[in-house]
């Protein structure tokens, strides 16, 4: 495959803050069972592209303990394959795309492949791409930068050629642009632009809303459908979780659920990560439970996102609304004494 | 002095008595628990035994075996030292050596033991479903100062004769072996679990092979002439879950135990996994018109009918208006609208049609074929 990809997973998103404390947003959970970055990478792998770049931002560690050597998503290769590519700016990371500072920090990674074109993509859009089409419209159009969209929105995924990125990165500071998005937004430029229309399934998660309903609309078989191609299948790092197990007096209607989970209570609406323990008689209803949660006996919780490991004691009732649902952040604990 | 152990893994058995669902694959590849594979078990013990070096002895259908095994990765079996190493039957100068018997199939790998070079040999079963730490059991063997140790589990007495059945004094030293006995002594059965020493389990192995009328195995031939050479053989108290599914009801009976919170057998332990390879699927889904209470959903499922106290593999479709109770579904399988199952074990990729139902008498566990699908739609369902 002639494309080489950059994965720039330092994007901040003011919106996702609550779920990004310790994380960046390429490593929120999402689907149950994922990370956000394991479209993004999934999509790369299952369109051949075998050499890719990650450029994360800190804090560092729960994306790296993800993505290890790559094994996951077949690249962890004697060649080419993953390179994690961090830059030493702690406080990197912009709200664009595709940051040529952080590019030109690792600008060996680009002169020292031999494909010629280059994806910049971004690991907050989750689509089900396929680069092989997106780069042979782009040769076609004879454009110097293409950009995906869907329905009018950008999807933040452009190809162009190496020599171009290369050239971008080394006078950005001349032309006082700071990544490619910027560039492709400026449309001020030298350059000739293209669009490629994509048509399946995406999500734009730049918010907690954004992710909160991306999140329900899984539930939806027919979302659900065009994310979960068979052919393309979305690969994640596994976990020797055991299958979910289902006590009796469970009620359980539309729920995307992962392995590892113990559903006791009722639970409606809603997605449970791995590892998370529903209680007796607790009720979630549009809830986001997120891996090793547990939900306490008589919970009454509706419109809530529970990040990783929160603790949810006796009978705790919250409810938060479709517009702004209630974020317990990783690890916190919640009991009825505290909301009193 | 070493300590090192090496484990050998027989896991050539056919069981016949799992009928078609062993006719491609041997039993410890059987699937088993909405995701594993009964290999799991002795395979993930040993990872969290610490044992490091485990050779797999195959003959029977080893080929998915092999492929399911590989080099070991989701065991941490990938090892540049040790790791495991797939030991079937090979040819030799003067023709191909099957494995006669449990304790040919180990005097025929000596030179990879040699290799090893081990002060313990542990040999497992590849087709027996319990958690259980080996380096307990190898321990309680250096402590008791034995030549041999096995492993026994207490059985009610009117299953005793299904196994071999051990005597012991006070000591917990072993005075006799039977193999199967039609009036047991002793309710104490052996778990085909044992430890040797190699150097001594080394001797007999060869003066076993050049016996001519021994069948080669270990119940029946090395462990009694051990004990009539008076070697220190003691026996080991194992207890927990443990089961050996030789047929389609104890397979069934070992997938309802994980529904029973106090079986005892528990996947749900975090500081005892069973490793098993994890596909990459995405998580189960219970739809609008689906409802699942007291059983197992493995991921990749879609649950659009009534499932109750069922394991549910990966990867399985279950219609609307569908009705499952106290079954076994394998991994691919569809079940159609309006199908009913009862105490079925349905095997991996089969489509049990619309409205299919089949007459359960005496509530026995029914193995659903492709032959029995056949016959269904033939009789008077066109």
């Amino acid at each position: 495959m002639n494309l080489l990809a950059v994965v720039d997973a330092s994007v901040k998103k003011e919106g996702l803050q609550d779920l990004t404390m310790r994380r960046t947003a390429s490593s929120v959970p999402f689907a149950g069972r994922y990370r956000l970055i394991d479209f993004t990478l999934s999509n790369l792998v299952n369109s051949d592209v075998s050499t890719v770049g990650i450029f994360p931002s800190y804090p560092l560690a729960s994306l790296l303990d993800h993505i290890g050597v790559g094994k996951s998503w077949d690249l962890d290769r004697r060649k080419n394959g993953l390179y994690f590519l961090p830059v030493t700016q702690r406080d990197g990371g912009l709200s664009s795309v595709g940051a040529f500072a952080a590019l030109e920090e690792h600008i060996q990674f680009f002169t020292k492949s031999n494909q010629p074109h280059v994806v910049v993509t971004n690991s907050f859009v989750v689509t089900q791409l396929d680069f092989r089409d997106m780069l042979k419209q782009h040769i076609d159009s004879g454009a110097d930068i293409t950009e995906a969209v869907s329905k009018g929105v950008s999807l933040k995924n452009y190809i162009l050629s190496k020599e171009l990125l290369i050239e971008l990165i080394q006078t950005h500071q001349d032309k006082k642009v700071v990544s490619v998005e910027d560039v492709v937004n400026l449309k001020k430029s030298p350059h000739t632009f293209n669009e490629y229309e994509y048509e399946g399934y995406f999500a734009v998660i730049d918010s907690v809303q954004s992710y909160f309903e991306a999140s329900l609309d899984l539930l939806d078989e027919e979302n659900r459908g065009k994310l979960f191609l068979p052919d393309r299948p979305i690969y994640t790092k596994v976990k020797d979780e055991p299958p979910t197990r289902y006590i009796n007096g469970s009620k359980v209607r539309r729920a995307l659920i992962a392995n590892g989970s113990t559903v006791m209570g009722e639970v409606i609406d809603s997605t449970i990560s791995r590892g998370v323990y529903i209680k007796k008689d607790a009720r979630i209803e549009k809830c986001i439970i997120m891996q090793k949660s547990i939900v306490e006996e008589n919970c009454d919780l509706k419109y809530v996102i529970a990040d990783k490991e929160v603790y949810i004691g006796k009978g705790v009732v919250l409810h938060g609304t479709a517009e702004q649902p209630i974020v317990l952040r990783k690890g916190e604990t919640v009991t009825k004494e505290d909301l009193r | 002095m070493n300590n090192k152990v090496v484990a050998m893994l027989l896991a050539g058995g056919q069981g016949s008595r799992l009928k078609s669902l062993t006719y491609t694959i041997a039993k410890p590849a059987l699937p088993f628990g909405g995701k594993y594979r009964i290999i799991d078990f002795p395979l993930s013990n040993c990872t969290n035994s610490g044992i490091d070096t485990v050779g797999v002895l195959t003959q029977y259908q080893p080929h998915v075996l092999h492929s399911y095994i590989g080099l070991g990765t989701p065991w941490d079996l990938d090892r540049h030292n040790g790791g495991v190493t797939m030991l079937p039957p090979y040819a030799e100068i003067d023709g191909i050596k099957w494995y006669a018997g449990t304790a040919s199939a180990i005097y025929q790998n000596i030179t990879f033991l040699q290799t090893c070079e081990p002060e313990y040999v542990l040999i497992l079963s590849g087709d027996h479903i319990y958690k259980m730490d080996y380096e307990l059991l190898i321990d309680y063997h250096k402590e008791h100062e034995a030549d041999v140790t096995i492993s026994v589990l207490e059985v009610p007495w009117e299953e005793a004769s299904r196994f071999g059945v051990i005597h012991v004094d006070n000591k917990m030293e072993v005075k006799e072996f039977d193999e199967k006995p039609e009036k047991p002594k002793s309710n104490l059965a052996s778990m085909g679990v044992y430890v040797f020493n190699w150097k001594k389990l080394k001797a007999y192995l060869e003066s076993d092979n050049i016996s001519e009328e021994s069948s080669h195995d270990f119940g029946k031939d090395i462990l009694p002439a051990m004990l009539e050479n008076g070697e220190k053989m003691v026996a080991y108290p194992f207890k927990g879950y443990w089961k050996d599914v030789g047929t389609v009801e104890s397979l069934w009976e070992a997938n309802m135990d994980l529904l029973d919170l106090n079986s005892g057998l528990n996947l749900h332990d975090p500081d005892w996994r069973i490793y098993s390879s994890n596909p990459q699927l995405p998580p189960q889904v219970i739809n609008e018109t689906g409802t699942v209470e007291g059983s197992m959903v493995n991921e990749g499922c879609v649950i659009s009918g009534e499932v109750l106290k069922s394991i549910i593999f990966q990867n399985v479709t279950i219609e609307e208006d569908t009705s499952i109770s106290e079954s076994v579904i394998m991994g691919g399988v569809i079940v159609k609208k309006g199908a009913k199952l009862h105490r079925v074990i349905v095997p991996p990729g089969l489509e049990v049609p619309e409205r299919f139902e089949i007459r359960n008498q005496q509530d026995k566990v029914i193995l659903l074929t492709q032959e029995k699908l056949d016959e269904w739609k033939e009789r008077d369902h066109k």
